[in-house]
């Protein structure tokens, strides 16, 4: 149980937040043939733009409304109604993902009656448009995916009650900002066999490959919303293309609206996992699906849901990881961590690193969340990276866990360095690094166990006296338990 | 931020009147000493009289401004196509600018997107402090949206002070601090008295422009707040600023080198490498080199009306723009410099040859379509043609008239200029032309990867240094390496299965 403290800073020094809009352009990246559209002045698209291009190695499709100085004064509802329709026309997208930005957020646009209208305009054919209130100004990455998918949900269900076939007949404009909940109108109905998987901002591709495989495994069909692992995975394909190549196919979106059943992984699907719930699906959530417990539970509750017995493949899967837990045990048992992330993301590390004996030392988040409250940790902070900083060199971390910028802490701190989150610019594949399910879990816990071991090589001096906190400057040398070196092996 | 408030020569930045004792209080409307209520949004969203569009847009030393009449130069810049747009901000273009200023810090006043979403990227390096790899910002929210973040700005300015005791500070505004009237200059005048060090106020929200803008906005900074307003420690008849010279992936350190050996001392660069006594001290300098950037003419023509410093254009990419940039420094210097120069440039020249005997053998009959902004837009055809590489089209998108003059001189008649520079249009022309290799920014990286195309990023994200003689080799280096890298025969080729069927085997007849 966590206490949650306020940092250092009225503003942010080296900050680990990141903007809302973005966290929503994120979410609309992981639909099918999609284009996020940022409702604000260009450079709001094109930093968001740089960072996830940089961070995924991928072409990233997104556009602006272009607001500017003028239209900032006067009114941005046409920039934005104008960007729409060129998008439309130039690139043929199935759907369309606004978010918006603080400028337009500042001068009071009414986004939801100027869509209205739109839609009341708009004939069919066109592309579905999905749209969130964003203000940069107003909480941060985890609540602008949330936004984003929760209008994602409403947009299904609005397709399934108004009996759009989601296709290309379908048409007009669903947006989250002022919609009330949808009731389902007639009795549940459709494909038993599709069940619908609300994903969270800190799931990977192949986290939800490894989610994806478990639900599969017992028969289903899981209908990951949104699904980065079809766009986002980091795939070549036959040529270049302005949209998205893969994600949540729109086709699929009414599909929502019939479900019986659905999972909620990660504590940024609470406000989609309500509304779907609010149509009468029965939703199972899950804060993150991290760790033997949580994996656990996920597996037990397909059994139930399906009266199928688990299968070998699953129970294998589980049994290397329980194994890996062993292993690793030795390496991280007393290991001081230092972590820095959006909280969907602190809650499946600092899980995993408990499961097998490391000790959070320091932990920073950007934004509150209830889940935070429940970390295996003594206290997390809202703040910077100068609070992850200060506390890691104060509690004498070896490891520091974290998005690009933290690399930097490890350099100050002199601890080993696990890129993890967004953006990491400078290091390869963290867009795939895994800790969901029982292979993910094995995998971050053996890659969190060889970089201490690396780090543990490369201090000339180890002392294997217990760690004092107040012995800063031997800190990093000192450890609590064994390495299975070669020498303690033999 | 066009006039009205000027630098002060204590080394205090005072924003407007007289420096404020103490923290602001809050609220905009208690009234800082000497702040005044229009502050940004007066000043750059309304226009007001004498620093409004008109000052702003008009440039006398450059060709393709003082070509436009009145009403051109009113409307100022073609406005973005919504729904049809790329490229940064003005608030991107004045980070840019002042960002590899080594010993400063940078304070964002706005919502966390703007700095949260930008910081640490640039492949600017510095020798000693790197101040720019931090993210400072107010990091404002909802409710300093309805009441004001000034406080918040002061105490984040001052807490980076006190943290990273930083030799000045920026403070750059954005969007919402903009549209929301925060009084900049009143924040950094107090903040400057009550930290004792420059506290520089820039006004270039991402809404006023395109990212030119914003660089032409920072050095209009630089000029108003920071040059003149410190006296060098040593001063030589052969000081020189470089304006537009961001030592990106430490080319500039291939540069100076040369520069020295031919006599010239660089004394301040804006802003690659550079420390803000050396640029507060800039005006003391014998000569101005504007580098790639026409957005910074503004402050070589202010140095020179200011001080009566001479200025030229040039550029470091290529053999012949090395060759021109080194005569241009001659021209305005003379002396030594001028006796130097030719030997300098004869050596260098030679060796170089030497360097790209081989690699001119490997690159020959390579077609390059390049696309990148500005002065890059020719000096990069001259580096290209220096070393062999034919190019098939250069992109226009973000160049002058001037430029787009220059592209076509060297490219010939069979060259393209590239309007219309869409990920698809270019690979339209990739295809057209048979080009071997987009050479261009990050953000087309993945356009060419995407399309199993061989990709050199020239812009401003790159971790290769280009310019100079030693860049002009490495360029070569690279775009051999680029294109002759196995992974093209791999990705290009289909799997087995997807192959075409062979030819059934005939029985001989």
């Amino acid at each position: 149980m966590a206490r949650i403290v306020p940092g250092t800073h009225r503003g942010a020094l080296d900050p680990v937040k990141l903007s809302q809009p973005l966290g929503a352009v994120l979410a609309f990246l992981g639909l099918d043939r999609a284009m996020p559209l940022l409702h604000g002045s260009q450079g709001c698209s094109a930093f968001a733009k740089a960072l996830l291009t940089r961070h995924f190695r991928e072409p990233i499709p997104l556009q602006t409304s272009a607001v500017t100085e003028v239209t900032a004064v006067l009114g941005t509802g046409e920039n934005l109604l104008a960007a729409i329709d060129t998008v439309a026309e130039r690139t043929g997208a199935q759907i369309i993902g606004v978010a918006t930005t603080g400028l337009v957020e500042a001068s009071g646009e009414d986004l939801h009656g100027l869509l209205s209208a739109r839609g009341a305009r708009a004939g069919a054919g066109g592309p579905l448009v999905v749209a969130v209130a964003t203000p940069d100004f107003e909480a941060g990455l985890s609540r602008g995916w949330a936004k984003a998918v929760e209008a994602i949900v409403a947009a299904g269900l609005h397709l399934a009650a108004t009996g759009g076939t989601g296709g290309t007949g379908g048409t007009g404009i669903v947006d989250g900002i002022g919609t009330g909940s949808v009731r389902r109108t007639g009795p549940a109905r459709g494909r038993d066999h599709l069940l619908p998987v609300l994903a969270g901002v800190s799931l990977t591709a192949t986290d939800l490959d490894e989610i994806a495989a478990l639900v599969r495994a017992f028969g289903l069909d899981p209908l990951l919303v949104p699904d980065l692992s079809g766009s986002l995975d980091g795939h070549l394909d036959d040529g270049w293309s302005p949209l998205t190549t893969g994600g949540t196919p729109r086709a699929l979106l009414p599909a929502l609206g019939t479900a019986a059943a659905a999972h909620a992984v990660g504590v940024t699907t609470a406000s989609a996992a309500d509304t779907l719930a609010g149509a009468g699906t029965a939703v199972t959530r899950h804060d993150h699906l991290s760790g033997l417990a949580a994996v656990d539970g996920l597996v037990d509750a397909l059994r139930r849901h399906t009266g199928a017995e688990v299968p070998a493949d699953v129970r294998r899967a589980r049994a290397r990881f329980t194994d890996t837990l062993l292993d690793a045990h030795f390496v991280l048992d007393g290991a001081r961590i230092a972590v820095a992330g959006e909280p969907e993301l602190l809650a499946a590390v600092t899980t995993l690193a408990a499961s097998a004996g490391a000790r959070t030392v320091a932990a920073v988040t950007p934004t509150p969340d209830p889940v935070l409250g429940t970390l295996p940790c003594e206290e997390v902070v809202l703040g910077d990276l100068t609070d992850l900083q200060d506390r890691a060199a104060e509690a004498g971390a070896e490891l520091v866990i974290g998005n690009g910028h933290t690399r930097a802490t490890a350099l100050a701190v002199d601890a080993a360095h696990l890129p993890l989150g967004l953006p990491v610019a400078d290091r390869l594949g963290v867009a795939l690094a895994t800790l969901a399910g029982y292979g993910g879990g094995r995998r971050f816990l053996t890659e969190l166990a060889n970089r201490l071991l690396d780090h543990r090589d490369r201090t000339p001096h180890r002392d294997r006296t217990s760690h004092r906190a107040d012995d800063r400057d031997h800190a990093h040398r000192t450890t609590t338990a064994p390495h299975p070196t070669e020498e303690s092996l033999c | 931020m066009t006039t009205g408030t000027t630098g002060t020569t204590d080394g205090t930045v005072a924003g407007t009147g007289a420096p404020a004792t103490g923290p602001p209080p809050g609220a905009r409307a208690t009234g800082i000493p000497g702040a005044t209520t229009a502050g940004a949004v007066g000043q750059v969203l309304a226009g007001g009289p004498g620093t409004g569009r008109a000052a702003l847009f008009d440039e006398p030393s450059c060709d393709h401004n003082r070509g436009k009449d009145a009403a051109a130069k009113r409307a100022g810049c073609p406005t973005p196509t919504p729904g049809s747009a790329a490229g940064g901000c003005s608030f991107d273009g004045g980070m840019i600018t002042l960002l590899p200023i080594a010993d400063a810090a940078h304070v964002v006043h706005g919502p966390i997107a703007c700095a949260g979403n930008s910081w640490e990227g640039r492949g600017t390096a510095s020798g000693d402090r790197q101040l720019f790899r931090h993210g400072f910002t107010s990091d404002l929210d909802g409710s300093d949206v309805v009441l004001g973040g000034e406080q918040k700005l002061y105490d984040t300015v001052l807490a980076v002070v006190r943290r990273y005791d930083p030799a000045a500070v920026f403070v750059h505004s954005t969007c919402v601090t903009a549209m929301i009237g925060d009084d900049l200059d009143a924040v950094c005048a107090a903040a400057a008295a009550a930290t004792g060090r420059p506290v520089v106020p820039v006004h270039a929200p991402g809404v006023v422009g395109s990212k030119n803008l914003g660089n032409r906005l920072a050095g209009t900074a630089l000029l108003d707040h920071v040059i003149g307003t410190r006296e060098p420690a040593v001063t030589t008849p052969y000081d020189v600023n470089l304006v537009g010279e961001y030592n990106i992936a430490g080319e500039l350190w291939d540069v100076i080198p040369v520069l020295h050996r031919a006599g010239i001392r660089v004394s301040a660069t804006v802003t690659g490498d550079s420390r803000f006594a050396d640029i507060a001290a800039a005006h003391r300098a014998r000569a101005t080199m504007v580098v790639c950037s026409r957005a910074l003419l503004p402050l070589a023509r202010g140095l020179h009306e200011r001080y009566g410093i001479p200025w030229f254009e040039g550029s470091f990419y290529g053999v012949r723009s090395m060759g021109d940039s080194l005569r241009g420094f001659a021209r305005l210097l003379g002396g030594v410099v001028a006796e130097r120069v030719e030997q300098v440039i004869a050596e260098e020249e030679e060796r170089t040859a030497r360097a790209l005997a081989p690699l001119r053998d490997r690159l020959a009959g390579r077609r390059a379509l390049l696309y990148t902004g500005g002065v890059k837009s020719w000096s990069l055809v001259a580096a290209l043609q220096d070393i062999g590489v034919e190019v098939v089209a250069s992109g226009a998108t973000k160049s002058t008239e001037d430029d787009v003059d220059r592209i076509e001189e060297l490219l010939g008649p069979a060259g393209r200029v590239i309007r219309n520079g869409s990920p698809a249009e270019l690979l339209r022309i990739v295809a057209e032309t048979g080009a071997d290799v987009l050479i261009a920014g990050g953000r087309n990286q993945y356009t060419a990867l995407k399309a199993r195309l061989p990709f050199l990023d020239v812009n401003q994200e790159r971790h290769v240094p280009l310019a100079g003689y030693a860049g002009t080799v490495e360029l070569a280096r690279r775009l051999d390496a680029a294109l002759t890298n196995p992974v093209w025969e791999q990705v290009r080729a289909p799997a087995p299965w997807d192959a075409a069927a062979p030819a059934p085997i005939r029985a001989a007849s």
